[in-house]
């Protein structure tokens, strides 16, 4: 359960006087297995969802995930809340898959033989044993997005969050994220301009210019976004 | 973006001497070499621990293409260090310092040849340890070890990518179209990789293995 009580958050900007309105008036309570969250480049699905693992903290308002806050407990929020990002060469520190896997137990298991266990079983799950001990530059975008996956969800998260994560992949591999996230026992938030994923959801929030402002059903939330996208070409002539 | 371009070897799996050598055994030959390389005043004495050392990398197993791969990398740098050093303070001293640099290359890459990176984290952790009473967090120096293998790569592939950029534009002469990209992405990959190591939960406060419990929570950042 993540909860968003009246959250905005702001940001100094250099050379202006007033902050910068990232987010505004957020009230929200995901409870659905699988949200998606569109909106044009900018309108701040980013900073929503990085709110959710406490990557950005609330200028106003409370994030709880569980009945944690991510201003007062962020590191039992971020053992629950795991998070994908668009590119994951940004997310995968070590040289080889199975050591970034082994890297993300650090935490949770003592023993280097237990961690050495633990890294072969979850990549065995993904499938991805195989290329275990590859330099993550020699493996395919989608590889390197499954990676980045099981190495977010060796340490059992409950919450998955994904930020646009099949924007730098091909048709197949985006089947096979689709395929891979659809399977997972965890709740799922990801934003998305890929309007096919987002039909997957069981709720879709549309953002636009820092505020939610179409919150529901996938096919209604796609009409929605893309009538507003229509609206903004009104004026160009 | 090109990422390959690794200074130093990576783990290679094997069982020789070298891999089967206790991680401190290791780790006193990098800091022998480094010392080694201020302390040798001959350039022919230098040329034999380095022939020593290129030795041992091969007996690890790890290859020679592995080795010149990583000596192919400093080459550049190496080159320019060495034409300085030359016309500064003559032939032999250049020979040496430029010797005594590969030495520490080669030393290192026996390190990380040899060792799993898993293994040579724990083993900064162990080392890091006794700091705990001072405030320190042995985790974090292991962290930080990783982060520094992970970059090098990064920014040899910035450098190679922003390179050809410059050339595509016509500016492969002009420094700064070669250096304020690297610095820029250089910045940009550090703010993405702490987001990432944060995202993940590691390198927080408190986050040693020792009081890992999910439940054990501290305030925010």
């Amino acid at each position: 359960m993540i909860e968003l009580r009246d959250v905005s958050v702001r940001v100094i900007v250099d050379g202006q006087d007033a902050p910068k309105t990232l987010l505004d008036g957020i009230d929200l309570d995901l409870t659905e297995r699988r949200i998606g969250v569109i909106g044009a480049n900018g309108s701040g699905k980013s900073t929503l969802l990085r709110l959710l693992n406490g990557l950005v903290l609330p200028s106003e308002g409370s994030v709880r995930v569980n009945g944690a806050g991510t201003l007062e407990h962020v590191r039992k929020v971020r053992s629950q809340v795991g998070f994908v990002f668009t590119d994951p060469l940004s997310q995968l520190v070590m040289p080889t898959g199975r050591e970034d896997v082994e890297l993300s137990l650090r935490r949770t298991v003592k023993s280097a033989a237990g961690r050495a266990a633990r890294a072969e079983a979850v990549l065995d799950r993904f499938g991805l044993l195989h290329l275990a001990d590859q330099s993550i530059y020699e493996l395919s975008g989608g590889e390197r997005q499954l990676l980045s996956l099981a190495a977010v969800l060796a340490v059992d998260p409950t919450v998955l969050v994904l930020d646009e994560p099949s924007t730098l992949l091909d048709l197949r591999n985006r089947e096979l994220l689709r395929h891979t996230v659809a399977g997972l026992p965890q709740q799922v938030v990801m934003s998305t301009h890929d309007l096919e994923l987002v039909l997957d959801m069981d709720r879709v929030l549309v953002v636009d210019n820092t505020r939610i402002v179409f919150d529901g059903g996938p096919a209604a939330a796609v009409e929605h976004y893309r009538a507003l996208c229509a609206a903004s070409f009104e004026d160009v002539p | 973006m090109r990422g390959h371009g690794f200074l130093l070897a990576n783990h290679v799996p094997g069982n020789s001497l070298l891999h089967r050598a206790p991680l401190w055994a290791k780790f006193v030959l990098v800091a022998g070499c480094g010392a080694a390389s201020f302390l040798i005043v001959d350039w022919l004495a230098s040329a034999v621990v380095f022939a020593v050392m290129c030795g041992l990398f091969l007996l690890s197993g790890a290859g020679v293409r592995r080795l010149l791969r990583a000596l192919w990398l400093m080459a550049p740098v190496l080159l320019f260090i060495g034409l300085f050093q030359w016309w500064q303070l003559g032939g032999p001293t250049a020979a040496r310092i430029v010797l005594n640099v590969l030495v520490c290359v080669v030393a290192a890459s026996v390190l990380t040849a040899t060792t799993p990176v898993q293994d040579l984290l724990d083993g900064v952790a162990g080392l890091a340890r006794p700091f705990r009473r001072f405030g320190a967090d042995p985790e974090r120096f292991a962290l930080t070890i990783a982060v520094m293998l992970r970059s090098i790569p990064f920014i040899a592939g910035t450098f190679a990518d922003v390179r050809d950029s410059a050339r595509a534009r016509g500016l492969e002469r002009n420094p700064r179209a070669l250096v304020l990209p690297v610095f820029i992405s250089t910045v940009a990959y550090a703010r993405q990789t702490g987001d990432a190591l944060a995202a993940r939960g590691l390198g927080d406060a408190d986050d040693a293995i020792d009081d890992a419990e999910p439940e054990a929570t501290t305030a925010g950042t």
